[in-house]
């Protein structure tokens, strides 16, 4: 029986699928087909030559919710919150996004400032009433929220963190007066403190729970139709999965969906390889994206935003994106400095070298004009090499460079700006990336991995042969994954064990409930605790990991030690001297899954004969001259081949570029391996 | 074009040092923002950091508050002439906040860190924030406004000058931060050295000197470039603050702009003198309100880097407010200074390039520091929070809501984080109908901020303006509202003026100190909209009613300020707006 990875991505819909016990691999990649995703979703299963029937179990990465709000495709909510605060989601922090643009414009806000209502209502910091909720009020704006035909709706109150009770019978009003109503409560989408991120991430349940359950009922219904009642699972942005029936009821916590199926990809690979500890890369044609994985295990962030000012406050893999992949443009700017990206020239019209009328020099033109691509993508396609060199020539000139300099310089340059994304997930976070091997997925990951690791002084990259469809592979091997929260303010000199102990119980049996509705069997079920702390009087928190089982005082005490260490690590400083408190507590409940063994995948995808495995040779231009390179085929790579530096490896739906002064090795699994000539 | 230096870098190098160069700051800035103590640093982001090369030329700098961008310049400047270079080692860190002596304002305390490279030094590192506390009050000297450091060594071969940490914290109503400041100001320095150290390792010292040398030059031609697209001739405006805090009169700047070719001139001769109230801006600081107010209009995508300063030339006066001698007090200087300089500057703009100037926003920060005390053990605690106003209108859009004034770029305090550590109640933060400046393109919205204290309150110090009269409109817009400060009482609807211009005419200074509420009573603040860009009977009557659904403009004003008549659905009455408009 076979599990079976869709990856529904803007431009492409990726599949892979294996049955390791009949030693089967699939992969397929088809165009995405963004008015009904479902539709490309079922083209994939078709491209890979699937019998539905033998589909065990279907895992989901989707960007449609993060494509719903950037794009304001939802039904436009409505807002209720507490009387004097109806802005805070157009507000945001007050903060402009460009320093010195003085036309700069803020996004629009989630929900439209005439779909904002009030009410006359207050608990305190500690939960206790301050005003009493007005219930004819209340009423009142029920009945306009109906008159505007309105049905999905947010309700996010100040202070709700501490208790929900004032948002509970809010939405009891509601429902007495639209019965049918989809509502969000901000004490239950995540009820912790500071109320930017509680009411944008409520909003963003509110809009999107139509959105997300009816796309899951399309694709349930095609899969149905298509002869299969196999599960379907869906991939979270913690990087774990949860069933399609949990997904509807939190749709906030898909919103990376996509890219988190490329960190376990990782994770997985890392299990392979005896190395825990690696950054993936992911180069797409307008952006690059970037994570770490520590022990082989995905940095989580709480920090993330949708857009500017607009926190998304449910874990999140720490994903970083920058504007720079194959389709970004080279440009010289007013004080003559060669720039490349952030614009890109995106499919349409794409690259000087698709021949579809763009004439500015891309990244792309750029590898192709250096020999670096084959100009035929292997018969798929014929790229225009004058078109690219031309337009490299439109930047060259003018800065005194020829054009393969400046091809190289452009390649250079990316590579650096791409590196910027490494160090936010690595620098940034106390990490040394040099600890660490660069994975490259994506494409074009192999074209520049080798350059972008030795720029954050990284000496290992690692390609896997499914890096085009990485995405799709990592997601058929997650585990059910749920991280609950609950705010508890408290500093830990004043913190009574008890009042801790059941705060992590009742979050542990929410955990467990939310598992078990995942049909996840007790038998698999691992849980984790995390508290977030910090100093008295910071207001930024890390995440420190708390011991299983009873806490008693000198437990409670032993914390500020954990929590000192990941401090330092994160920021460089700590100080035993200063009091710490607890703000936020998390249990991670984790449903593990069986995952196929390292020898079935490697007798699925490694078995082939020695011999040559060159395709071709090709003239490149590497390091300020050409190289007559040679050109192999990565499938007719036998395990422990070398190939020295200058070569070029090529991939069903990728290539990699091994520079001078690199060697390549594969393995059994058909992973390339760059090092370091010693 | 103004000759610079010889381009010796390759342009790849060149591009890869250029970045690294904006990286170092920002590394610096996180790790300040991450690891501080203070809400004013951690919350609302006020401060900044830099790195200067050996000739203590600025680099690089972050994007926090523009109102810094020349003045950590002084800072470094004056640091390193009481501690020269050569008797610096790489764990020496220079600490001041002085306004005579490299400072602005004393809150705004400057720690500096020579960078070395193999013995040899290679940059200058400069951490810049706003304390929450240093002592001090309005004052009429500068010696009233807390505690004033000359250029002192806070740390000497990584040792920390505890004594001098005493005298901090003994200063000061917050010394529980003092500390933790400190040492996440350390850690910015410490991002930038060995940020820099790395690339000088990976790209050798001299490549990355003379890569300083080139990100300048290029800053320069960049800026010479956007001064030569402004035509030729001499631009005069001006702008005011309310008063002085301690008398009732506005005080005001005259701005003299002359273009010539590819170089401005600022002339602010003809600005009142110094006040004895805290309003008087150093050089460093309008220096540094000058330069960003033009930058947004002379290329801002070029580094902020000392090359901005070589195209623009500074005439600012002894004596007069904006040139201040020892001891006229200072402590209003970033925020209401800086804040009308760039209005005088934008309006003088206008008359130059029309087409391109925006409106000024509601020019002002509207800082304030309170105290508050618990009702139940009568601990104080000190609360502080800078609520924005709106943004004018452009020529391409409407001004932005509820943003922090250009000269720097702070967040609010969000009510929840208030209420859980301070004995107060946030009722209100919420966008004010009618508060925008009408225009084509109208101006952002005020705010309305409402802070109760739970025990007995105090607004020790706010600094604001705008109280007289809002914001201006450019080319044919109107004013935004005004400011006002007020106090509620519990159960009575009534609210009385604290400060500024109240209901009935009456004055009272807009610079509050030791403003007292009772247990109950809360402080309200509504800030001002931008100003309008542009007729607004020109504004598209759709725009309109669409503002008016929002509630972000009145029925009422809908009609009288932009002509534009609404149904009772909310919805363009055409005709009668016709004859409204055409009356």
């Amino acid at each position: 029986m076979l599990q079976v990875g869709v990856d529904v991505g803007g431009t492409f819909t990726d599949l892979f699928a294996w049955d390791p016990q009949a030693g089967l691999v699939r992969q397929a990649k088809v165009l995405s087909t963004p008015a009904d995703p479902s539709v490309g979703f079922m083209e994939a299963i078709e491209a890979a030559a699937i019998d539905p029937a033998q589909i065990a179990t279907v895992i989901h990465g989707t960007t449609i919710g993060t494509n719903a709000l950037i794009e304001r495709r939802y039904p436009e909510p409505a807002l209720i919150t507490t009387q004097g605060f109806r802005d805070v989601l157009e507000i945001g922090r007050q903060r402009r996004k460009h320093l010195y643009d003085p036309y700069q414009r803020k996004v629009a806000p989630l929900i439209e400032r005439s779909r904002r209502f009030t009410v006359t209502e207050k608990l305190g910091a500690d939960g206790a009433t301050v005003t009493p909720l007005d219930r004819d009020e209340a009423r009142r704006v029920a009945e306009e929220i109906a008159a505007l035909g309105v049905s999905n709706v947010a309700i996010a109150f100040i202070n709700a963190y501490q208790d929900g009770r004032h948002e509970r019978e809010m939405r009891d009003i509601l429902l007495e007066v639209i019965p049918d109503a989809h509502v969000a409560l901000s004490s239950e989408t995540r009820p912790k403190m500071r109320e930017l991120g509680r009411f944008v991430t409520t909003a963003i349940r509110a809009a999107l729970l139509p959105v997300v359950g009816d796309y899951l009922e399309r694709v349930e219904a095609k899969l149905r139709e298509a002869g299969t009642n196999a599960p379907l699972y869906i991939v979270k942005s913690n990087g774990g999965m949860m069933s399609a029936a949990t997904a509807r009821e939190r749709p906030e916590e898909l919103i990376e969906s996509g890219p988190a199926g490329g960190v376990a990809a990782g994770s997985y690979l890392s299990s392979l390889m005896d190395a825990s500890d690696l950054i993936i890369t992911d180069v797409g044609g307008t952006s690059f994206e970037a994570s770490l994985l520590e022990d082989g295990t995905g940095l989580v962030t709480d920090e993330y935003e949708i857009e500017w000012e607009r926190p998304v406050i449910t874990p999140m893999l720490d994903i970083r994106s920058i504007g720079a992949g194959g389709g970004s443009i080279a440009w010289i700017d007013d004080g003559g400095s060669l720039r490349v990206g952030p614009q890109s020239a995106g499919a349409d019209p794409g690259p000087a070298c698709y021949g579809r009328g763009g004439t500015q020099p891309t990244v792309t033109d750029a590898n192709l004009v250096l020999g670096r691509i084959d100009p035929t993508l292997g018969g798929k396609l014929t790229l225009d090499v004058d078109a690219a060199a031309e337009a490299i020539r439109t930047v060259a000139e003018p800065l005194g460079l020829s054009v393969l300099d400046c091809a190289e310089g452009i390649t250079r340059i990316v590579s650096e700006n791409m590196a910027v994304a490494i160090r936010m997930v690595s620098t940034d976070r106390g990490r040394d990336p040099r600890d660490h091997t660069l994975v490259a997925f994506g494409g074009a990951g192999g074209l520049h991995a080798y350059e972008i690791a030795r720029s954050v002084g990284i000496d290992r990259v690692l390609v896997p042969p499914y890096a085009g469809v990485a995405c799709a592979f990592g997601a058929t091997t997650m585990d059910v994954r749920h991280d609950l929260e609950r705010t508890f303010y408290s500093p830990l000199a004043e913190t009574d064990a008890d009042a801790l102990n059941d705060a992590f119980a009742g979050l542990e049996a929410d955990v467990r409930a939310l598992l078990s509705a995942d049909d996840v069997s007790g038998a698999d079920v691992v849980l984790e605790r995390s508290a977030q702390m910090r100093y008295v009087g910071q207001s930024y928190e890390v995440t420190t990991p708390v011991p299983d089982g009873r806490l008693e005082a000198a437990d409670v005490e032993a914390l500020a030690g954990a929590f000192n260490a990941v401090h330092e690590r994160e920021y460089g400083v700590a100080s035993s001297d200063f009091p710490v408190a607890f703000v936020t507590l998390r249990v991670t409940g984790i449903g593990r899954t069986h995952k196929p063994r390292p020898d079935e995948l490697a007798a699925a995808l490694g078995t082939h004969a020695a011999g040559d495995s060159i395709k071709e040779r090709r003239r490149a231009y590497f390091g300020g001259s050409h190289h007559d390179v040679e050109v192999h085929d990565v499938t007719r790579l036998v395990a422990d081949q070398e190939i020295p530096g200058p070569a070029i490896i090529e991939q069903a739906d990728g290539v990699i570029v091994v520079p001078p002064g690199s060697i390549a090795r594969a393995d059994r699994f058909d992973n390339v391996m760059l090092e370091a000539v010693a | 074009m103004t000759a610079t230096t010889e381009r010796k870098l390759d342009p790849i190098t060149f591009e890869v040092l250029r970045r690294a160069f904006e990286y170092a700051p920002e590394r610096m800035s996180q790790v300040l923002q991450k690891a501080s103590f203070s809400p004013i640093i951690y919350d609302m982001v006020d401060y900044s950091n830099a790195i200067f090369d050996p000739d203590v030329e600025l680099i690089g700098q972050t994007a926090n508050c523009p109102v810094h961008i020349a003045a950590m310049h002084f800072s470094a400047r004056a640091s390193l002439a009481r501690y020269p270079l050569d008797t610096l080692g790489p764990d020496d860190v220079i600490v001041l906040n002085d306004p005579y002596q490299g400072g602005t304002h004393t809150p705004d305390v400057t720690m500096t860190l020579p960078v070395f490279h193999d013995g040899e030094l290679l940059a200058i590192a400069v951490s810049r924030a706003h304390w929450t506390d240093i002592g001090g009050n309005l004052d009429t000297h500068i010696a009233g406004e807390g505690l004033r450091l000359p250029p002192l060594l806070l740390y000497k071969d990584g040792q920390l000058n505890t004594e001098l940490v005493e005298i901090i914290k003994n200063s000061t109503r917050t010394p529980q931060y003092v500390e933790g400041d400190i040492q996440a100001q350390l850690g910015a320095l410490r991002a930038a050295r060995d940020e820099l150290q790395r690339i000088a390792t990976k790209y050798g010292p001299e490549t990355v000197k003379q890569g300083m040398t080139e990100v300048l030059d290029y800053t320069q031609r960049m800026t010479a470039a956007a001064i030569s697209r402004i035509p030729d001739g001499v631009y005069e405006a001006e702008d005011y603050v309310d008063s002085d805090g301690f008398s009732d009169d506005p005080v005001t700047v005259r701005v003299k702009l002359t273009v010539a070719g590819d170089r401005i001139e600022v002339d602010l001769s003809g600005s009142d003198p110094a006040t004895v109230g805290p309003i008087n801006s150093p050089y460093a600081n309008t220096a540094s309100a000058i330069y960003y107010s033009l930058k947004f209009f002379l290329n801002p995508d070029a580094p902020p880097n000392a090359g901005l300063y070589r195209q623009i030339d500074l005439k600012i006066p002894e004596g007069t407010w904006l040139n201040p001698k020892w001891p006229s007090p200072t402590f209003g200087c970033t925020t209401a200074a800086s804040s009308k300089i760039t209005g005088a500057i934008w309006l003088a703009l206008a008359k130059a390039i029309p087409d391109q100037v925006i409106a000024p926003g509601c020019s002002e920060c509207n800082w304030f520091v309170a105290t508050a005390a618990d009702p139940a053990t009568g601990e104080i605690s000190v609360v502080s929070d800078l609520p924005a106003g709106g943004w004018g209108g452009t020529p391409f859009g409407d001004g932005m809501h509820v943003t922090m004034d250009p000269l720097g770029n702070c967040q609010n305090l969000p009510a929840e984080t208030a209420e859980l550590l301070f004995p107060v109640r946030y009722n209100s933060y919420e966008m004010i109908t009618d508060s925008a400046g009408p225009g084509r393109h109208r101006g952002g919205c005020g705010v309305r901020l409402e802070v109760e204290f739970l025990g007995r309150g105090q607004i020790v110090t706010m600094e604001t303006s705008r109280t007289r009269e809002g914001s201006p409109g450019v080319n044919g817009g109107a004013r935004a509202s005004r400011q006002k400060q007020l106090r509620k009482r519990p159960g009575d609807d009534a609210l009385e003026t604290v400060g500024g211009l109240a209901e009935d005419g009456t004055w009272l200074p807009q610079m509050l100190g030791n403003v007292t509420f009772k247990p109950g009573e809360a402080f309200v603040f509504e800030s001002g909209g931008g100003g309008g860009w542009g007729d607004p009977f020109e504004r598209d009557p759709r725009l309109v009613a669409a503002d008016v659904r929002n509630e972000i403009v009145s029925r009422e004003r809908a009609a009288e300020a932009y002509g534009v008549v609404l149904t009772d659905a909310l919805e363009v009455d055409e005709a009668a707006t016709a004859r409204r408009r055409a009356a």
